[in-house]
């Protein structure tokens, strides 16, 4: 079970993630709308795992991404975002990002990034 | 390649990605109409079923122009539940629609256009990116009037998901355009190369088709006196015979051959819209002025 952050700017998709990984048996322990919120959350609960959405408002995931890693070059991040979006999920892999999710999804495919990115 | 070719081929390619993730979302509920072009001045809203739920996503990186997708309320109501795995509503409620619904179909836009944005950017050779979704309630005809900017060119396509009407309307910078039309002629080009036909103009030969031209754009002409050029100065002006409003020349080897608007796209970039063609036979273009 990995303590885990989901970052989406829609509040259907949060929903949509945090019940296929609580179903996988996880926990969520927390929720960022925007890639500011999502640096915040992460400094304040220091998840196992953070989901990043590439597209928000305000910062998108991958200043959010760099954020992160830079205070934490640990951290363990899998982009999650739509199609289309290539050459921004290629950055992110380079930036430090372990996996990217398109959607959309099954809830299998996220359970499964997660499980490898954990092992 | 015409305008109208051009726009109703980025009217499909948008529709059929957008398609692709509804029928994704909610299997064996969508059906796609066919792409019309929106004409000058009309209202690519017009006659929509009010209230009408509008989320829209706009093309960024400095290209103006996106899309608006519409639904009635009932239709956000069934495509959520049906992203969420729930049991489809049968009939609307006068409650206003929850924020996960209104989340739901935001998010069904975000993924529709992404997709969109894909095959736009294999399609035009340009990487096309998208800002984030924004969803409003139209009311009105008169709500739905200024609601979005105008834009040059658009298309529009209907959808029925799962038993309700909605409406794709793509708002197509020029840009767009003229990297459609360019990509399709190559590709005409290129089915000629492989010993294809097509009926662009049955007075050349496949040859003369295939032969490269350079194409000027005259934005004005003025005359002086030989003494001035002799010693120009730098930052001296010479006005030239047209206004800024004023048509310009398209010309192959010095001969006219249209008349035309000059655009800036991408936001950087020159084209020309062609307002009119003159009556020119093809090969004169080879033949240089003063030559033999």
């Amino acid at each position: 079970m990995a303590r885990i952050l989901v970052v989406d700017d829609a509040a259907f998709m949060r929903k949509v993630l945090s019940d296929a990984l609580t179903t996988g048996g996880h926990e969520i322990v927390g929720e960022a709308a925007n890639g500011n919120e999502a640096v915040t959350r992460f400094q304040q609960f220091h998840p196992d795992l953070t989901t990043l959405d590439i597209t928000m408002p305000e910062a998108d995931g991958l200043h959010a991404l760099r954020e992160i890693l830079a205070s934490d070059p640990a951290a363990k991040v899998i982009m999650c975002s739509a199609l289309g979006a290539e050459d921004k999920v290629l950055e992110a892999i380079r930036l430090g990002a372990k996996d990217f999710i398109v959607k959309p999804f099954q809830a299998e495919r996220v359970l499964d990034a997660v499980s490898k990115v954990l092992a | 390649m015409s305008t109208e070719e051009a726009l109703v081929t980025l009217g499909e390619t948008t529709a059929d990605a957008a398609l692709g993730v509804l029928a994704s979302l909610c299997p064996e509920g969508v059906e796609k109409g066919n792409v019309g072009v929106v004409q000058p001045g009309a209202s690519p809203l017009q006659s929509l079923a009010y209230p009408a739920i509008a989320t829209d996503v706009a093309y960024t990186d400095g290209v103006s122009g996106g899309n608006v997708f519409t639904m009635t309320r009932l239709g956000v109501r069934r495509l959520a539940a049906a992203m969420m795995g729930a049991e489809l509503p049968s009939e609307d409620s006068d409650t206003e629609l929850d924020e996960m619904e209104t989340s739901a179909l935001g998010e069904a836009m975000n993924q529709m256009m992404a997709a969109g944005a894909a095959a736009l950017t294999k399609a035009l050779g340009y990487p096309v990116d998208i800002s984030v979704p924004t969803t409003r309630v139209l009311q009105s005809e008169s709500d739905a009037e200024g609601a979005y900017p105008q834009s040059p060119h658009a298309t529009r396509v209907s959808f029925t998901v799962l038993g309700e009407s909605c409406r794709l309307i793509q708002l197509v910078p020029n840009a767009f355009v003229v990297r459609m039309g360019r990509a399709l002629d190559n590709e005409i080009t290129e089915q000629d190369d492989r010993g294809g036909e097509h009926n662009a103009d049955p007075g050349l030969s496949s040859k003369l088709r295939r032969t490269h031209v350079r194409v000027a754009a005259e934005l004005g002409r003025a005359q002086v006196r030989l003494k001035r050029l002799a010693a120009p100065l730098p930052g001296e002006v010479i006005e030239l015979n047209r206004t800024a409003h004023d048509p310009i020349d398209l010309c192959v080897n010095g001969q006219r051959f249209a008349t035309g608007e000059l655009l800036l796209i991408d936001p950087n970039d020159w084209a020309v819209r062609i307002d009119h063609v003159l009556d020119v036979n093809p090969a004169d273009y080879l033949t240089p002025i003063g030559g033999t």
